[in-house]
């Protein structure tokens, strides 16, 4: 009953939950941006073993965001997080050439994934502070984003470090959650 | 047995699915046409025009009329982010091009897009809906005068025509997507992209 209550109230007042994914390689800098969106600030971060889980409100939902380590051993681990998954956050190091194609392979390998087929995507183009870092464009062409055909993405060129461009990727995110989804 | 009725069944009652492409340069109003689109066809609100940002990527919008669904692809329009256009024109049924009736200084940059679109190879015979959107705002030119404005060449082998719309009040709209519909179910693209997908199914299987 009091479940009841609640879900009535969050809908009168607009409060939603999503949950949230950041995924990407490692040392892409999932950990620095969820500190940064949460706290707004700056935090030095070591590589991720498991994960950091944090809430951030904004817009009026509130967004339940799961950073998980990157790292090629720890990626298995990706899928036990995927039920119940709203919107996936995929950070690239957009400096790291290099490993772009391995970027790609991993994200496209996520979208395969039955659990995450209502989930819209969000690409944050990371590190543009770097010299060499790709733009938006560069990105999706090196991610191949044209592959996909039925569900939303978009991507944003960010720099953690400066703050730039993460809050514009959220302001999408929650418009693209209220007005229905994927 | 039971699943070739089931089959039969299937294809007796389900709708045709048409991709429908939403081009145009930036600030043309695709996004809020999308969203016009999806509040006057679905139970979905949509999201108020002053909510909506440049898109950098992808918005879907699903509609059903009575006969056939339509899938919307709504892909950003910033120089930039063009080029990602092309990969969408080989699974779209229909194309429609959205230029900003209100800002005549810019019908040139139209021109030039709408021009690449139509030569490029992928979209052959694919039907053309060129609309003059905000004709909520004063200073919008008609469909007509727009039509002028862009003077397209060898539009013949493909239905196409203009017309006025506001993606802002909703005017417009559903005859957009009557004509769509109409010409959609008739034309040869139509036909040809049933044909691929079907050869690409029976290959499948």
């Amino acid at each position: 009953m009091g479940l009841v209550f609640t879900r009535l109230f969050s809908s009168l007042f607009g409060n939603k939950e999503a949950r949230i994914l950041v995924l990407g390689l490692d040392n892409a800098g999932k950990t620095t941006i969820l500190y940064r969106l949460q706290m707004g600030e700056v935090v030095s971060t070591i590589p991720t073993i498991g994960f950091n889980v944090e809430t951030v409100q904004y817009n009026n939902i509130k967004f339940q965001v799961w950073d998980l380590g990157g790292q090629t051993s720890i990626r298995p681990y990706w899928r036990c997080y995927f039920p119940n998954t709203q919107a996936i956050i995929y950070v690239v190091d957009s400096s790291d050439t290099e490993r772009l194609v391995i970027a790609k392979e991993e994200f496209h390998a996520i979208l395969e994934e039955e659990e995450l087929k209502g989930a819209v995507v969000l690409i944050f183009a990371n590190k543009q502070d770097l010299p060499g870092a790709l733009d938006d464009a560069a990105v999706t062409e090196s991610l191949e984003l044209h592959k996909i055909k039925n569900r939303q993405w978009s991507i944003f060129k960010t720099s953690a470090i400066k703050g730039e461009g993460l809050f514009e990727g959220l302001d999408w995110l929650s418009n693209t959650l209220k007005s229905g989804g994927g | 047995m039971f699943s070739l009725f089931y089959g039969l069944w299937e294809y007796l009652v389900s709708k045709t699915e048409f991709h429908v492409l939403i081009l145009g340069i930036d600030k043309a109003g695709k996004t809020t046409l999308l969203e016009k689109l999806k509040a006057q066809y679905s139970s979905v609100e949509g999201l108020p025009p002053d909510r909506i940002v440049p898109t950098v990527g992808l918005n879907i919008g699903r509609i059903e009329t009575s006969n056939s669904k339509l899938v919307f692809w709504d892909l950003g329009g910033q120089p930039g982010l063009r080029s990602i256009w092309e990969k969408y024109y080989e699974e779209a049924h229909a194309v429609i091009f959205v230029v900003d009736a209100s800002c005549p200084s810019r019908f040139e940059d139209s021109k030039s897009a709408l021009e690449k679109v139509l030569r490029h190879e992928d979209l052959h015979g694919a039907p053309l809906l060129v609309l003059a959107n905000k004709q909520d705002l004063g200073d919008a030119v008609s469909a007509e005068e727009l039509a002028r404005y862009l003077d397209l060449k060898k539009l013949d082998e493909r239905a196409y025509t203009f017309e006025g719309v506001s993606g802002y009040d909703g005017t417009g709209i559903k005859e957009i997507v009557n004509w769509l519909v109409d010409v959609m179910e008739r034309s040869k693209r139509t036909e040809m992209l049933r044909v691929r997908a079907g050869v690409a199914n029976s290959s499948g299987a």
